[in-house]
């Protein structure tokens, strides 16, 4: 099957300032995709782009068939977009919005299942001035799917809401998934892209500089998951050779163990055998796998916030 | 599509609708401006007001309704989520045009009702046309606003700039009051701004003097600016402050007004809307509705009223009152104080020659400006309180163009008729009166001519004392004085006169017995025989000649109407009447001089400024 979006070799340039320098990847359908990088990165110029509300300046790309700046309209008529920063007008009632961007589209959601569905059916005829923050992103989320679309553009979601309100959302798009909508989703928050990406980008300066499901990014960069044995009584200085671990260190006091596996589900049973034969006395055991922030880092040489 | 739009347009109605500022501009402030400018008292017309409250909210509506809403909600990042909806910048404009004139339309027609119900303004009779100028208007004037709009980066900078359109647009295009009142090259500038062409098509069309079909030219001017200006608007348009506009752009609003810099500069040639805009300040002096109070008043048919009111309105006369004077509030007019005055009909003179000056003019430059003579003339009746004059032997293509721009109302001075071979032919009798020995048979109409007779023989012997007659010098230009003075003296005696007022007397005196129907006809523009003056002198020297003031009064507005066959029009203080009217000091009935002490003439229903009717532009 054709892939929903694809995207090769794209190119934007604002004057003197390349804010994308060849950029490709697709996305299929059904698919989440995340683009992660920190602001500047040109993720939003890249999603701009691929709605149709900026012109490339070099590339190729396909969205649901159409080339985005040549049929514009067709493309919006069956995308759905949550914008960074959404407004609407203060004495606007929710219902009235909904109502309002639903008569631009071809095809039309139940507006009042969408605002059950996103638990604005309370507030649908309150103004848009009196509603909260998530409440807010909420009806920004409604008029993205005021139109039943099958590609949704989302970006960054959850920018300055409280975490209790990001975990709401969270789970919204969590339900567009199972619902196999295609995702394309924007974001710096690593969380959101580990907790709801197919797949990621990481995308710095214009590039994509690596690409994968967020597991696959996290093996492909260190290939190995951290082990942390602390034992009640010190170890020996000599230890045996334990299948599939790379590095090991131990700390001064012999009693905190840190090794590197590259298959962690084997070596666990291992470590905790050696110790309990040697009578060591487990204290404390930690199995942490690498973060796309380790990864983010690792690639980047810095942090995704500053 | 027409779905969006609907939708698009019903959401801008709500969201004006629960604007209070808005609300506000649109529909409180013209009611307030209404109940000032209409309940105010004096004698303004109701049409006239509704004018101006219509041109108010059209070019407010228009300029700032749709322009400012964009730019708010750009300024908001409201437009950026609709750029990512499947609709245009052209679905946003038209929607927004479409409701400001949805807004406007009901404004129009309440104002209208308002007018009609406390105002007492007719309906408009072509109330099509009226709803068809005003939407014109209205669209073009808020394609402006749409453009403005685009070429704006902040609320500040978009008030600012609409401003800086809208009271040029508002003063000098003559909504709020006629740029006739504005110095000539301020007129000429004013030719080259949208609203002129507005207001000046507004007037008429909401009187039902003209329809949109007599305004074709400011109709297309408007419909192409709005179509221009609409796609302008659009394809300028900016979602987003980021987005930036290319430096030409500006220079498109110039395109936008092209149509108006091309009807400017026909105009500078043509001039027509200048003469249109006097019409139309014309109209607004002419409508306002006026009571002169407690006058005694001559009807013109003879009878008598004492003490009576006479109240105009809209350029007739709307009623008589017999007795003490109602109140002029009440009434909604302009009160005029009349007591121990006489009110008369209009004099009219139905013998005057145009083309010569009655007086012995030698300066040759006089003689190569007969339009200027015309219209001083013509002028000069007025002042003297002579409302109609009938051309005998003047060119008839100077008549009919003199009578058309006085008709219009373009210049002020005397109701010109000319002179219709069979309206003298069916008249029976009438004569050059004093010239004939033998008098007429009873029943025909005389016009005794005496101050021509008197002239001429004061020109043969050559005596200047006539000049010296205190209204022949309100009329007569001063450089003219010496030189028609010094003419007359040095001119060469006769051995006789070749009339006789004694014998014209003594002719007019029989006939008056015999019961013939006397009217005046003066001859003017022989040799001191001056245009205006020349009526009051025939009238004293009937009277002389043994003429009961009231008859000689009833020759010269009557009878003379008859004589005119506009009877059914002029010549007599009656309801429906022409509001032509002299009001004199003094009581003419005792003594005919009085006629001569003008207190106030009323022309068509306006009260005649006379100190300005010798220097109209």
């Amino acid at each position: 099957m054709e892939p929903v979006i694809q995207v090769s070799g794209l190119h934007k340039a604002y004057g003197d300032f390349e804010a994308v320098r060849g950029i490709d990847f697709d996305v299929s359908e059904g698919e989440v995709f995340g683009l992660l990088g920190p602001n500047g990165a040109g993720k939003t110029t890249t999603v701009e782009i691929l709605e149709g509300l900026r012109a490339r300046s070099q590339g190729q790309v396909k969205v649901l068939g159409f080339d985005p700046e040549v049929s514009k309209n067709s493309l919006k008529d069956r995308i759905g977009v949550c914008l960074q920063a959404t407004n609407m007008p203060d004495k606007l009632r929710v219902h009235e919005a909904l109502e309002w961007f639903a008569a631009f589209y071809s095809r039309r959601a139940d507006c009042n299942k969408l605002l059950q569905r996103l638990q604005l059916w309370e507030k649908r005829n309150d103004f848009y001035s009196k509603l909260s923050g998530g409440q807010k992103q909420r009806v920004a989320l409604a008029l993205a799917l005021v139109n039943e679309p099958n590609l949704v553009f989302l970006d960054e979601p959850t920018t300055g809401l409280d975490p209790q309100v990001r975990l709401e959302i969270h789970s919204l798009i969590e339900e567009l998934k199972a619902a196999k909508r295609t995702i394309l989703l924007t974001t710096h928050y690593i969380e959101e892209a580990e907790r709801l990406c197919d797949r990621v980008a990481i995308i710095d300066q214009g590039k994509i500089v690596a690409m994968g499901s967020p597991r696959e990014l996290q093996e492909r960069i260190f290939g190995q998951s951290r082990i942390e044995v602390v034992t009640a009584l010190p170890m020996p200085a000599e230890l045996p050779v334990f299948e599939a671990v790379v590095k090991h260190s131990l700390s001064d006091d012999r009693k905190t163990l840190v090794v590197e596996s590259t298959r962690p589900a084997r070596t666990l049973p291992d470590l905790i055998k050696w110790i309990d034969q040697k009578g060591l006395e487990l204290e404390d055991i930690h199995l942490k796998r690498p973060t796309l922030e380790d990864v983010f880092i690792e690639l980047t040489g810095k942090k995704l916030r500053d | 599509m027409l779905n969006s739009y609907l939708t698009q347009i019903r959401m801008n109605l709500l969201l004006t609708l629960r604007n209070r500022v808005a609300l506000f501009f649109s529909y409180i402030f013209p009611l307030i401006f209404f109940g000032f400018a209409g309940m105010g008292g004096g004698g303004g017309n109701g049409q006239q007001v509704v004018g101006i409250v219509l041109g108010l909210g059209v070019l407010g509506g228009g300029l700032f309704g749709v322009g400012m809403r964009a730019v708010q909600d750009r300024e908001q990042n409201i437009l950026r989520r609709f750029k990512v909806a499947p609709i245009g910048p052209g679905e946003i404009i038209v929607s927004g045009m479409v409701t400001a004139l949805a807004l406007q339309l009901p404004n129009i027609i309440f104002m209208v009702a308002l007018a009609h119900r406390f105002l007492g303004a007719p309906w408009p009779t072509q109330p099509i046309s009226l709803l068809v100028f005003v939407s014109l208007g209205l669209l073009s004037f808020a394609s402006l606003g749409g453009i403005i709009a685009a070429l704006v980066n902040s609320m500040q900078e978009g008030m600012l700039l609409t401003q800086l359109f809208y009271f040029p647009l508002l003063f000098l295009g003559g909504i709020t009051f006629p740029i006739v009142g504005f110095p000539l090259w301020l007129q000429t500038v004013a030719q080259f701004i949208p609203s002129t062409y507005f207001s000046s098509g507004l007037q008429p069309i909401l009187r039902g003097k003209e329809t949109i079909f007599d305004n074709l030219p400011a109709a297309g001017a408007l419909a192409l600016t709005a179509l221009l200006g609409t796609l302008l608007a659009a394809k300028l348009f900016r979602w987003e402050k980021e987005e930036k506009l290319r430096p030409a752009a500006k220079f498109w609003l110039l395109a936008v007004l092209g149509p108006f810099f091309v009807l400017g500069a026909w105009q500078m040639h043509a001039k027509t809307n200048i003469a249109k805009a006097k019409v139309l300040g014309r109209d607004v002096q002419r409508s306002r509705t006026a009571l002169i109070r407690d006058a005694r008043l001559f009807l013109g048919d003879g009878t008598v009223i004492d003490q009576g009111s006479v109240l105009i309105k809209d350029g007739k006369i709307a009623e008589i009152y017999m007795g003490p004077a109602p109140d002029a509030k009440s009434l909604r007019a302009d009160a005029i104080e009349a007591a121990g005055k006489t009110l008369l009909p209009g004099l009219i003179d139905v013998h005057v020659h145009l083309g010569t000056p009655g007086l012995p003019i030698t300066d040759p430059q006089f003689y190569q400006n007969p339009d200027g003579n015309f219209d001083r003339e013509l002028a000069a009746y007025l002042f003297s309180g002579v409302t109609a004059v009938k051309s005998a032997g003047d060119q008839p293509d100077m008549v009919s163009k003199h009578r058309a721009t006085n008709a219009s109302g373009e210049r002020l001075g005397a109701e010109l008729f000319a002179d219709d071979p069979s309206s003298t032919t069916v008249v029976d009798g009438i004569e050059h009166g004093a010239m004939r020995g033998n008098v007429p048979a009873p029943g025909a109409t005389y016009d005794p001519m005496l101050a021509a007779v008197e002239g001429m023989q004061a020109y043969a012997e050559g005596k200047t004392d006539l000049l010296d007659r205190s209204l022949v010098q309100q009329v007569m230009p001063r450089q003219w004085f010496a030189q028609a003075k010094s003419s007359i003296t040095s001119a060469p005696r006769q051995a006789t006169a070749p009339f006789r007022l004694d014998l014209a007397k003594q002719n007019l005196a029989e006939a008056y017995r015999a019961g013939v129907t006397l009217v005046t006809g003066t001859d003017s523009g022989d040799p001191l025989v001056v245009h205006g003056p020349a009526v009051h002198r025939e009238l004293q020297l009937w009277v002389e000649a043994g003429i009961p003031p009231a008859a000689a009064l009833q020759g010269a507005t009557y009878n003379t109407a008859r004589l005119l066959r506009a009877d059914q029009r002029i010549g007599l203080i009656r309801k429906g009447y022409d509001a032509n009217l002299l009001l004199v000091d003094g009581n003419p009935l005792q003594d005919i001089s009085a006629t001569e002490r003008i207190s106030t003439v009323f022309f068509k229903g306006e009260r005649v400024d006379r100190s300005e009717l010798f220097d109209q532009k």
